[in-house]
């Protein structure tokens, strides 16, 4: 029969077992990791960032925070993105160790992983109890772009996706929905689908370019131009390969129409927008040069004149628009989820718990929240409670429509094309468009790349391909679901 | 009398040593090592260092973007360098006599030679701007219309577009090289052969030229040699754009050897352009009479 102190030393058993063997998950990833830092006071760990504003995060934000929780120092080496992935393999390849924690666009992540850079992450995961945490990030990133196979390489940080911002003012005006009317016997409304774009865009031209404004404007220079030809090409139905043979079937009828679109769509888009690049579409739509745009989330965050008043940022043109921004998904309803980043180990770090214990703080509950809503970086919200948060929605009056809009399109998104040497063919892509820009017959310039892709795939070794590509199709964001 | 003690022969040998073997550490180790690379399979995702027998060598031939990439090299070289030389000859001649300011003047001419080649094309990149660029605004200003050209995109224009930058970059180095040339030319024989009829072209072919074609001959060799591994300018202009339309052989061998981590092929590509320099300069120095 139980006594009284064996029920007590019963009860003393219970009690200690609850607070000493208190789950990691129980504290927040954020402060586990800190106290498991502590170990590492005095070290200086090394991560890669991309070099301009997104550094800011690092060298102003997180860097000093870590180093005041943990004594650890960041050094953050900044790298262009065109030379991120060169310069991760270099290091990897050389042999030199100079990295610790990498940002790596989840496109790359194939390649990086299979040559060995990236160290895994599910043991240091399991170690300190970041499972849950990684459970809450949005769906589409949590699901598509952590693994390679079933192996964590790296953790969703940054929620990068195409959005359509559009003026309000310009299609909520009755004269301009009149004429338009007048025009084209149609109602004017945010187009929902490419043919509308189409009307919309040439119509709002003819009815406004006297006023300076054009129907659209995009970002044209390839490098850009090429995601947008990846989710416009699935919106309209193409498939980058036959699933059986490997064969490329970017020049389908499908590609052959997009890259013809496009084209015919720069008419009624600002003079010169071959040109434009990120910055050049920016300047266009926040000085109210065009009616709708396709960007990602910081031009929501500008346009509104958010973070512009601060030094880092001066270089972005004043608004004349905020208060008159809407925001939607892009024709089509599935938005590329154009680059994005991921934190992630190099495999030849010499201080890989050190940083890791950095990228799970950086990307934990806590610290996301305050990072992405950092006036001065391009962090895009990524997790669920990103979407939701109060602070976020009382940045400026709609920006609960914002949000909303990042949600949806968080869910509705589309991947990267991510194959073994993703690179490679993105490079032709890239030159396939500035081909398109310099005037050559869209169905030429693609069957050639269709069959530089082929040469590329037959070098990698079609089996070894098909593999990758059936992994990567087989994602929820690969296809849309038409 | 004491015999007279020897110097020690060797000790220059000794002497020069320590530069040598620097010289032969970071020259020749790398050639020697990218050769050995040549003829294995390394690429980004394999380090096959086993040997692979000439089978970079033979994709070589049937590389269409390589040879490409040579002919778009001859073609700036073969336009480029007679202007750049032409150009810099009449300077020279301009300045050859001494004038008020002369020497200011000098100092202004050679300072784009001064900056860098990257930092020059990403100025010029600005400056063809088709929205905010200045160049399109001047033209604007003399056609009496807003004239777009896109100078960076257009086939038709790319290619005059990299040519301007480079011969304003570097027409001032010929420039200098021609002027110190020219100012070592016995004025008593040019001024014998005005005083017996003699016109310009004629002095200049039979007297001028003889005389400064030793230190022309230098200057065209190495900005021959400048052109052919030309990359800046065009990196940050077109970075081998439309397409691969300005794609020149270094542009190319960056692209496969830095993005692309075909580290076996590269060092085919880098020998084959070894194997074609050392053709092309041995012939120059034979015919221009350099090794005499």
């Amino acid at each position: 029969m139980l006594n009284r102190r064996d029920f007590g030393k019963i009860s003393l058993a219970a009690g200690l077992s609850a607070t000493m063997g208190t789950p990691a998950w129980a504290a927040s990833a954020a402060d586990t990791a800190v106290k498991a830092a502590q170990k590492y006071k005095g070290l200086t760990i090394t991560v890669v960032w991309e070099a301009g504003l997104q550094s800011l995060d690092p060298t102003h934000f997180s860097g000093p925070k870590w180093k005041e929780l943990t004594g650890m120092d960041v050094k953050v080496v900044e790298v262009a993105t065109a030379e991120m992935f060169t310069k991760i393999m270099q290091d990897y390849k050389s042999g030199a160790a100079a990295y610790d924690a990498l940002n790596v666009i989840p496109a790359w992540m194939a390649d990086l992983a299979q040559a060995g850079a990236l160290e895994v992450l599910d043991p240091y995961v399991a170690k300190y109890g970041y499972a849950p945490e990684l459970q809450t990030i949005a769906p589409t990133f949590r699901d598509n772009w952590m693994k390679v196979g079933d192996k964590i390489y790296g953790f969703p940080d940054d929620g990068d996706v195409f959005i359509m911002y559009y003026r309000r003012d310009i299609f909520g005006d009755p004269a301009v929905q009149k004429a338009f009317k007048d025009k084209t016997g149609k109602d004017l409304a945010v187009p929902k689908t490419w043919a509308d774009f189409d009307v919309v865009g040439a119509g709002l031209t003819d009815i406004l370019k006297d006023k300076g404004i054009y129907g659209a404007s995009f970002f044209r220079q390839p490098p850009y131009a090429m995601y947008m030809f990846e989710e416009r090409f699935r919106n309209e139905g193409g498939k980058f390969f036959d699933a059986g043979t490997m064969k490329a079937t970017i020049n389908s009828r499908v590609g052959v129409k997009v890259f013809t679109d496009m084209r015919n769509e720069n008419k009624f888009m600002p003079p010169g927008v071959e040109q434009f690049g990120f910055v050049e579409n920016l300047a266009a739509f926040l000085q109210g040069q065009s009616a709708m745009t396709i960007s990602w989330p910081p031009y929501g965050r500008w346009a509104e004149g958010y973070g512009t008043d601060q030094e880092a940022l001066n270089w972005v043109p004043k608004t004349k628009i905020a208060g008159k921004v809407g925001y939607a998904l892009p024709p089509g309803g599935h938005p590329e989820l154009a680059a994005g980043f991921a934190l992630s180990i190099s495999s030849t770090s010499k201080n890989k718990d050190a940083a890791y214990l950095f990228i799970q703080w950086l990307n934990s509950e806590d610290v996301s929240r305050q990072r992405v809503q950092l006036p001065y970086t391009l962090r895009d919200p990524f997790r669920n409670s990103h979407y939701t948060d109060p602070g976020y929605l009382a940045l400026w009056p709609n920006a609960k429509d914002y949000l909303a809009a990042l949600k949806q399109a968080s869910q509705t998104g589309l991947l990267d094309l991510s194959l073994l040497q993703t690179d490679k063919y993105e490079e032709v892509m890239r030159q396939a468009i500035s081909k398109l820009w310099a005037g050559d017959d869209p169905k030429t310039i693609l069957d050639a790349a269709a069959a530089q892709w082929d040469d590329i795939t037959q070098k990698i070794g079609v089996d070894k391909q098909k593999a990758v590509y059936a992994g990567w199709a087989a994602k929820s964001g690969a296809y849309p679901k038409l | 009398m004491a015999a007279i003690a020897h110097p020690d022969r060797n000790f220059k040998y000794w002497l020069l040593s320590p530069a040598i073997f620097l010289l032969l550490l970071i020259g020749l180790f790398p050639l020697i090592f990218s050769l050995v690379v040549s003829f294995m399979r390394v690429t980004m995702l394999e380090t096959d260092t086993s040997f692979a027998g000439l089978m970079n060598f033979a994709q070589l031939f049937h590389d269409a973007r390589l040879w490409q990439s040579l002919a778009h090299t001859v073609l700036i070289i073969v336009i480029a360098l007679p202007i750049e030389l032409l150009l810099g000859l009449a300077m020279a001649y301009l300045f050859l006599d001494p004038m008020p300011g002369r020497q200011v003047l000098v100092s202004l001419l050679v300072l784009p030679t001064i900056i860098s080649p990257i930092v020059a094309g990403a100025t010029w990149r600005l400056l063809f701007d088709n929205r905010y660029g200045p160049i399109n605004q001047i033209i604007g200003w003399f056609a009496g219309h807003p004239v777009p050209a896109l100078w960076t995109i257009n086939p038709e224009l790319v290619y005059p577009a990299i040519i301007f930058c480079e011969i304003w970059q570097w027409t001032p180095f010929m420039f200098l090289i021609l002027l110190a040339a020219l100012s070592n030319v016995d004025r008593s024989l040019t001024e014998a052969a005005e005083i017996d009829g003699a016109r310009f072209w004629r002095s200049f072919r039979y007297i001028v030229l003889p005389a400064i074609w030793p230190v022309m001959s230098i200057a065209i060799l190495i900005r021959g040699l400048d052109l052919f591994r030309i990359f800046d300018i065009i990196w940050a202009l077109t970075a081998g754009g439309p397409g691969t339309m300005t794609e020149t052989i270094s542009i190319y061998t960056y692209i496969q050897g830095f993005q692309q981590f075909e580290s076996s092929y590269t060092a085919a590509i880098a020998f084959l352009v070894i194997a074609l320099l050392t053709v092309i300069v041995t012939w120059c120095i034979r015919r221009m009479g350099l090794a005499k």
